[in-house]
């Protein structure tokens, strides 16, 4: 025990003696791992500073081997000499060439010995110390991750090699270390999945990624390597707070590169029309809830009777008031009266009888659903649309909505534009609080299919809970976010992080010597600990997300995107949806243009533009 | 004044018109002078001696003519020079013939109306953004209290002229209908206030001037923008706007 303790005494003087002769490296080791202790650095960072500095050495050794033809430096004497004259400056200048460069490895190299004995639980005065350390360094971490994002500048949108960052690293496991998060831009065309909480910044870097989405994608298009980007978001939670959002979507997606940014459905509309007659009758049924078991009759009935009424000899129906004159017996007898339709004639009288209730039904539900799909309006005449539905007020109505947007999403992506050999747009589906609606939307579905339609699938809610009814559904969606899963300050995410999987970590015993004393002794042994830790993650504040992908995780501080002013002239209750949409405004037409449009006359112009060009075609001469 | 200011205020004019015009044929030079096309050829060559203008065959019909670099600078315009595009020449004189039209009228007169062409419009938003933002052919500024004191009923208004040659499809036409009604800001403004909710549209009338064969297509998409087809004017092009080589269809 004595000979033991006489060998750490002698070590420990060896060292100091070797400090002290080395006065200028132990110097700058020192400051070294001062400022790596104070930013939370990783020791690559001041491996990465000594590599850096490295060139001063070779410039240093070129001249000394020019003015002194030798190799053998002779400035560290010089330096001593200085010091001893009180020449402190003259010092430091001489022997810099190599204390800085060997004061960074030696800093480097203690630090990453600190690190990993207090990872291992191996130092500290108590066991304890090691949490409280890592406690320590997170909360340095963040401070600089938190400076960083606040430079102006320092974290852009897009690097420039097009991918796109995130915010600052607060720290790293399984995924490289670097002072950004940075994700290729080909991760933000693959499905994602984002988890948070209220008040956690959810929205903050939804915003941030549906921008650099639309960034990249107008990358792509201006290099002819895909068609325009379009974005459709469902905000499936509605109300005051969806409103002051898709303004701020708007501005920023505005000052990203968007033409047009249509808000659905408070300012533009799209047609369920459109759908081609196959994918209608699909569209309508489903949107009808229906039960199982013996109601599956009245839905195989709806469904006959909603064929006949699209599939009639006049063509689809146009609109929702052409949809429902056809939901009459009488109408329909008389359409497929003409002669070769003896079937479908057959069929009408036999359903005739239920064919009133299921006019009911699509009547009732059309006047719940709003004007909002009743067009006109295509989803090519905008580069985003942020849909709005009232899925707090409203679940049933929402879930509807959800359904025969994303139908019309679906239809539109495969449509003719798509098979003329133009390249397809790269079109981004959001859904934010899927919670809402994932009852009635099989987004799973979407997401297998998504691939081949170019289309890339973003789903948000507030908990592991929110993304699907099923925990099947949950770990399917989970399993095919291959871009990712953005995890925000939430109070269950073990299932998520546990998609991060494990890694091999020491863990250290130490043997308690008497009351809050332990010995040096003890035992070490591997163990698997979560490469995201999950308390970690639940003590997330507002702004910080963890990103986990293939194995590993990236603790970020969320960089905000910073929109223009206000646009939003007056902000709507709480709660209720906003003045009923015009119709046929795809992009942002101001009220005034309404009122321009439905209300006062303009001045006639006829006059004035008839003694110029004469009269206006077709107008009687 | 005497009759030789008159005609050096004339020029003058000329000679901001060709350059905010991108460039004219002899014929519409002579008919912007009122004169004759051999006055015009000869105001052409005092241009080209000054330096001011060039001129050459560009296309069938009279010769073009264009401002130099240093014609531009004599008129205080900051565009880049060049000759005009032989791929835009019928677009050129067909928008040419119909300010030409709208200015011979006596209302457009008495009203001060402003013509804001194109060319100004795209350096006003700059080569980068031109791309992205679709730009009317011209916008028509109707003072509030014009020089005469009688205000037509439409003072204080803004109109997008579009002159269509051949036609778009349906679908496009609609979509810049609408990009043309629902924008409130002018071009050049930050992308944020380019369409602001709550603000006046900027354009109250978008007046499209159409050759026989756009005029369905136009029609069409105007009967697709529902109540808000009530702002889009429809006329036919001046008999004059076509280049001699095209045929109307």
């Amino acid at each position: 025990m004595t000979a033991r303790l006489a060998l750490r005494g002698l070590a420990i003087v060896a060292v100091a003696l070797v400090a002290i002769g080395l006065l200028p490296v132990t110097l700058v080791a020192a400051v070294a791992v001062g400022v790596a202790w104070h930013s939370g650095w990783q020791p690559a960072r001041l491996y990465r500073a000594a590599a850096w500095s490295l060139p001063m050495l070779a410039v240093w050794l070129a001249a000394t081997a020019i003015t002194r033809h030798s190799l053998a430096p002779a400035s560290p004497q010089q330096a001593w000499l200085a010091l001893s004259r009180g020449r402190y400056l003259a010092a430091a200048v001489l022997i810099a060439p190599i204390a800085v460069p060997a004061g960074l490895l030696a800093g480097g190299l203690a630090w990453s010995f600190r690190l990993a004995s207090m990872t291992a639980q191996a130092a500290g005065r108590s066991p304890a110390a090691a949490v409280s350390f890592d406690d320590r360094q997170w909360r340095h971490q963040v401070r600089a991750a938190k400076a960083l994002i606040a430079a102006p500048g320092a974290v852009p949108l897009l690097t420039a090699r097009g991918d796109f960052a995130a915010g600052a690293v607060i720290r790293t496991a399984g995924h490289p270390a670097g002072r950004l998060t940075v994700l290729p831009a080909s991760r933000l065309r693959s499905h994602q999945i984002v988890i948070g909480g209220t008040g956690t910044g959810k929205s903050t870097l939804l915003l941030r990624l549906w921008a650099a989405y639309l960034a990249t994608g107008l990358q792509r298009h201006a290099a002819r390597l895909a068609g325009p980007p379009l974005i459709v978001v469902l905000d499936c939670k509605g109300g005051g707070d969806a409103r002051r959002i898709a303004d701020r979507a708007r501005r920023i997606l505005y000052e990203t590169g968007a033409r047009n940014v249509a808000i659905w459905p408070d300012e533009a509309s799209l047609s369920l029309w459109t759908l081609p007659p196959r994918q209608l009758i699909s569209t309508l049924v489903d949107l009808i809830e229906h039960g199982t078991g013996g109601a599956a009759y009245y839905t195989d009935v709806m469904e006959a009777v909603v064929m006949l009424a699209v599939e009639a000899p006049p063509g689809p129906p146009a609109s929702t008031a052409e949809f429902l004159t056809r939901l009459d017996s009488g109408w329909l007898s008389l359409a497929y009266a003409a002669g070769g339709y003896d079937e479908q004639l057959a069929l009408a009288r036999s359903a005739a009888r239920q064919v009133p209730d299921i006019a009911l039904r699509f009547r009732t539900l059309f006047r719940r659903l709003g004007p909002g799909l009743d067009g006109p309006g295509n989803l090519g005449d905008a580069d985003a649309w942020y849909c709005i539905l009232e899925g707090t007020a409203e679940v049933a109505v929402a879930e509807a909505q959800a359904r025969a947007l994303v139908d019309v999403l679906a239809s539109f992506v495969a449509g003719p534009a798509s098979a003329a050999g133009q390249p397809p747009r790269q079109v981004l589906l959001a859904v934010d609080e899927f919670s809402a609606v994932a009852r009635r939307l099989p987004i799973w579905q979407l997401y297998e299919r998504a691939r081949s339609l170019g289309l890339s699938v973003q789903v948000s809610a507030q908990s592991w809970h929110g993304l699907a009814a099923r925990q099947d559904d949950r770990y399917r969606l989970a399993a095919t976010a291959e871009g990712g899963i953005w995890l925000l300050g939430t109070p269950h995410p073990d299932p998520v992080t546990a998609l991060a999987g494990q890694r091999a970590a020491l863990s250290t015993s130490r043997q308690l010597a008497g009351r809050l004393r332990w010995t040096r002794h003890g035992s070490s042994q591997l163990r698997d600990v979560p490469v995201a830790d999950p308390n970690r993650v639940r003590a997330l504040e507002p702004g910080q997300a963890a990103y986990i992908h293939h194995g590993g995780v990236t603790f970020t501080q969320v960089k905000r995107l910073v929109a223009g002013p206000a646009a939003l002239a007056t902000a709507p209750r709480d709660g209720q949806p906003a003045a009923p949409p015009e119709p046929a405004l795809p992009d942002s037409a101001a009220p005034d243009t309404m009122r321009l449009a439905t209300g006062d006359r303009l001045p006639d112009v006829a006059g004035l533009l008839d003694a110029a060009f004469g009269p206006a075609p077709g107008s009687p001469p | 004044m005497t009759q030789g200011a008159a005609l050096a205020d004339a020029e003058s004019a000329a000679l901001l018109f060709t350059a905010e015009m991108y460039g004219l044929q002899l014929d519409q030079l002579a008919e912007l002078l009122s004169g004759t096309p051999r006055q015009a050829k000869a105001t052409v060559a005092r241009w080209t001696g000054d330096g001011l203008a060039d001129s050459g065959v560009l296309s069938q019909g009279p010769p073009w003519v264009w401002l130099t670099r240093r014609g531009l600078q004599a008129c205080g315009l900051p565009y880049a020079a060049s000759s005009p595009a032989l791929g835009r020449l019928g677009h050129i004189r067909a928008v040419a013939a119909a300010r030409l039209a709208l200015q011979s009228v006596p209302g457009y007169r008495n009203g001060s109306a402003h013509w804001r062409s194109e060319r100004r419009l795209r350096a006003r938003i700059g080569s980068q953004r031109a791309a992205r933002d679709h730009l009317p052919d011209a916008e028509v500024h109707w003072p509030d209290v014009p020089a005469s004191g009688v205000s037509p009923d439409w003072a204080g208004e803004c109109w997008a002229i579009e002159v269509e040659l051949t036609p778009k499809t349906v679908t496009r036409t609609i979509a810049i209908m609408r990009e043309l009604l629902a924008r409130t800001g002018d071009y050049g403004c930050p992308a944020a206030e380019a369409r602001v909710t709550g603000l006046p549209p900027r354009h109250l009338r978008a007046i499209y001037l159409c050759s026989p064969a756009a005029t369905g297509t136009v029609l069409r998409a105007r009967e697709a923008l529902g109540s808000l087809s009530a702002r889009i004017e429809v006329r036919a092009l001046p008999p004059s706007a076509y280049l001699p080589a095209r045929t109307p269809a």
